[in-house]
């Protein structure tokens, strides 16, 4: 998770700091719009950043809202005097805002390779929009006349015709962006963005909305972009369809990957490093003529070495020492009781067939409160499939998922997780990048799960006291400080089931937890499940018969998809078509018939 | 009625042409899961061969021959190069890697051939047009240029339907570890591949370049458009690229009739349509 620049990262930042504040008393008109340039392009690198830093979205069509932002300024200036600057950059802003609204409502559909692809595209089809069409007078670009300014009364307090004053208003908005989307990155929404890019899967296990919130993290990059674009348009007074460009989106990302993508600072040092590379190339009197008249060349092979050979970028030689972890285990506080969100989980004929082959097929069953449920079955029995129907993994194909006899079949999995209905999975499924402690928080947080919270406010000592609590109980206190993708397989299944207990579920599916889990391990983890079935209804998947048959109250038995026995241990112990399943063939038509 | 004939074959024509553009792309994300975007330079590498290749030979035909082997081997340079130190690393070093590709190729491009647009001759014999109706020509090269895309894209799914690389092709699609617990050797069906969608994205190069022109940035409008095919029919579908490109094919051609400013548009709101009745496109898994 984001963390505050360390002392050297600091020391660098407040250097290059100075040496911007400084600057126009030494250079020169055209010196000046360079560095203007160069600023203006970090607020779009480090809003870009957001995004594909943090979100870990590769956005490849972020060029479309630092175009439309220096549209928008075209737009709203009048044909022969200053538009408002505020007016200015606040229509470059939402303006932008609603592009990257309209635009990630469709990109945020997709992931992976689709995502690039598609962002990519959009991007192309505002540059067509305004190459094509007659819009803003097309392919040739259009002249804003008189560039924007502030004035109130008589006396003009900002006037963006004038270079130094312009200079220092870029400045201050680039400050002004980095400490905004920092402080957003901290907040409870800042934190579920981040935690995308770890996890996907689990933070929709939570009961997350994941598709809002890359939408609300897609939006808020757009609009610092659309300032960047809004600025841009100020320094010539000229906007252009090539503003659109995808090349200044693929250069955004490298310059990004360069300084260092996920810390927010780094995109500066990029842009810097990136511009001082090509304008040492372009240098004829440096680098020797051929170089010189071949610059591309060597920026895009530099670029490739460097970030090839590291690639946490410029940002990564600043990392401060990692700090201690607190050896202090977080002393268990007790959370406030909340009201049961669900007590009974019931299938009836749920079926889910892929292709010809029927994975699940008609189980009816029924897991009462309070109760440890065994499900078990030999290899291939869809025993896992069973799981990802009722966690809402998979749509059923035909039957009904009732959770206190509301139907939740075909809900998204977020929305049956928020139901109640808490899983952990096979493989185990952590934000592996965060610690123990964030881990359980995106966890406690899930509550709360509005795509709007900006605050802790009133719940952080609620949540606290939940994430301390959840840790306690699965014996993790003392771990609270340790990235999770280090600890042991055991302890990170721990910390999934902790992470269960924090988000409120109380019908928690389990599959396999004790895979690969040692004999203390596993006497813990049983031991827990006794203690947690007080208030819960827990549904366990497991291959280790000696636990199973210790821990659980029921036993439900599926072979090739079908429920063949439902009962007590004992009494599933001695059914023969259970015996059967196990030892041999499955005769469902001769009971115990050997195959 | 003639515009719509004309248009109809214009839009086949282009499609076809995209088609083998994006064939290559949709393998190389399928089975190398690799996202190219300096395929598309490939293309412009084709129109660039076109332009040399004919002036030394004379003949389009005999520059094709010539070019489809001569992008295969640049395919497997490029590969054994660059492209299979992707294999194991996440899409945004890919992205990166591949851009970087893009402005060296183009560099390069600008080094040998200059920065304005060339014509390539249409060989002699077939710059005649057949008339279709009695008062509508078509140009011949451009009937031979569909015929010679449609050749290409039939051996490309006999090779991939019914020969024994083209099992293992799609057995790698599936599940490249078990391939190589067969005992092949997925790095060397790996190259093939690659060099395979470069020559095909070469070879639609050189096939259009008579009617284009070679020009700058010709490589990226392609790779963009390809990029919709794909995202249209769906990654690692051959049918689903041959499907998409003929729907892009016809709806720029008659896009560019009945809304001209707006044709660009169009396509790409197609793809917003597909997206949103079909994330993972028409023929793609989910």
């Amino acid at each position: 998770m984001l963390k505050a620049p360390s002392a050297r990262a600091l020391v660098v930042l407040a250097l290059v700091g100075a040496l911007f504040l400084v600057l126009p008393g030494f250079v020169g008109a055209y010196g000046l719009k360079f560095a203007t340039r160069i600023i203006i392009l970090s607020i779009f690198v480090v809003s870009l950043d957001f995004i594909l830093g943090l979100a870990g979205l590769v956005s490849f069509g972020h060029a479309a809202f630092f175009g439309v932002g220096a549209y928008a300024v075209y737009f709203v200036s009048p044909e022969s005097e200053a538009a408002n600057a505020l007016v200015a950059l606040g229509a470059g802003m939402l303006a932008a805002a609603l592009c990257a609204l309209v635009i990630g409502a469709f990109v945020c559909l997709t992931r992976g390779f689709y995502f690039i692809m598609v962002t990519l595209a959009a991007a192309q089809m505002m540059f067509s929009l305004f190459h094509d069409t007659d819009i803003a007078k097309g392919s040739d670009g259009a002249y804003i006349n008189v560039k924007p300014d502030l004035t109130i009364g008589a006396t003009s307090l900002l006037d963006f015709d004038h270079r130094t004053t312009f200079y220092y208003v870029c400045l201050a908005l680039l400050v002004l962006t980095v400490l905004a989307l920092f402080a957003l990155a901290r907040t409870p929404f800042g934190r579920i963005v981040q935690a995308l890019k770890a996890n996907e899967t689990r933070l929709s296990a939570l009961g997350y909305n994941a598709y809002q919130f890359k939408l609300a993290a897609f939006v808020v990059a757009g609009a610092f972009a659309g300032l960047a674009g809004a600025l841009f348009a100020c320094i010539d007074g000229f906007v252009t369809p090539d503003l659109f460009s995808w090349h200044q989106s693929g250069l955004a990302i490298m310059m990004a990957v360069l300084g260092g993508a996920g810390t927010l600072f780094g995109p500066i040092l990029g842009v810097l490093a990136y511009v001082s590379l090509e304008e040492t190339l372009k240098t004829a009197s440096l680098v020797g003529a051929f170089v010189a008249e071949h610059w591309r060349l060597g920026t895009g092979a530099t670029l490739v070495v460097a970030v090839l050979l590291s690639p946490d970028g410029l940002a990564g030689y600043l990392r401060g020492r990692p700090r201690q972890t607190n050896a202090e285990p977080l002393q268990d506080l007790e959370p406030p009781k909340e009201a049961r969100k669900a007590r009974t989980l019931a299938t009836r004929s749920l079926s889910k067939s892929f292709g010809g082959l029927r994975a699940v097929d008609n189980v009816t069953a029924e897991f009462s409160p309070d109760l440890v449920h065994g499900i078990i079955g030999p290899n291939g029995a869809g025993k896992t499939t069973f799981t990802n129907l009722l966690s809402g993994a998979f749509r059923p194909s035909a039957g009904e998922i009732l959770v206190d006899g509301e139907n939740i079949a075909g809900w998204p999995a977020h929305r049956i997780a928020r139901r109640g209905v808490g899983r952990s999975f096979q493989r185990t499924n952590i934000f592996a990048s965060f610690t123990v402690e964030e881990n359980t928080r995106i966890a406690a947080q899930a509550e709360h799960p509005s795509v709007f919270r900006l605050r802790d406010g009133a719940l952080r000592e609620a949540e606290r006291a939940k994430v301390a609590h959840a840790l306690s109980i699965v014996g993790l206190a003392d771990r609270a400080g340790v990235v999770a993708g280090s600890m042991s397989n055991g302890e990170q299944r721990q910390l999934e089931i902790a992470m269960l207990i924090a988000g409120g579920g109380s019908i928690l599916i389990l599959d396999e937890p004790l895979a690969g889990m040692g004999p203390e391990e596993t006497r813990r983890v049983v031991e827990l499940l006794r203690a947690l079935k007080a208030n819960h209804t827990i549904i366990l998947i497991e291959h280790d018969m000696d636990a199973v048959f210790a821990v659980a109250d029921t036993l439900t038995v599926l072979a090739l998809g079908r429920l063949i026995a439902h009962g007590t241990p004992d009494e599933v112990r001695r059914d023969e078509e259970v015996i059967a399943a196990y030892l041999g063939g499955h005769a469902p038509d001769h009971k115990g018939a050997p195959a | 009625m003639s515009l719509i004939l004309v248009q109809i074959l214009n839009g086949l024509q282009y499609g076809l042409l995209l088609f083998l553009a994006a064939s290559g792309l949709t393998l190389v994300f399928g089975i190398l899961g690799v996202i190219n975007l300096a395929h598309g330079s490939f293309y412009m590498i084709g129109a660039y061969m076109a332009l040399t290749l004919t002036a030394y030979t004379g003949d389009i035909f005999i520059a094709l021959a010539a070019g489809i082997p001569l992008a295969f081997l640049i395919g497997m340079a490029i590969e054994w190069l660059f492209v299979r130190h992707l294999y194991k690393r996440d899409h945004l070093q890919q992205v990166l890697l591949t851009f970087a590709l893009i402005l060296v190729f183009n560099e390069a491009q600008q080094s040998i051939w200059g920065n304005y647009p060339k014509s390539i001759p249409t060989p002699s014999y077939l710059s005649s047009s057949i008339s279709l109706t009695s008062d509508l020509g078509y140009s011949v090269y451009r009937i031979a240029l569909m015929a010679i895309c449609v050749a290409l894209a039939l051996v490309m799914m006999f090779v991939i339907q019914k020969t024994r690389v083209g099992r293992l092709i799609r057995a790698a699609e599936s599940n490249p570890e078990m391939v190589e617990a067969l005992g092949f050797d997925s790095r060397i069906l790996f190259r093939m591949v690659f060099a395979a969608g470069a020559a095909l994205a070469a070879a639609a190069g050189m096939l259009a370049a008579p009617v284009e022109s070679a020009y700058p940035g010709i490589g990226e409008r392609v790779l963009i458009i390809s990029f919709v095919v794909v995202v249209i029919g769906g990654i690692g579908s051959i049918r689903g690229a041959f499907l998409g490109s003929l729907l892009i094919g016809l709806a720029d051609a008659f896009g560019k009739v009945f809304v001209p400013k707006f044709s660009s548009v169009l396509i790409y709101a197609l793809m917003a349509l597909v997206l949103v009745l079909r994330p993972n496109g028409l023929f793609g898994r989910s």
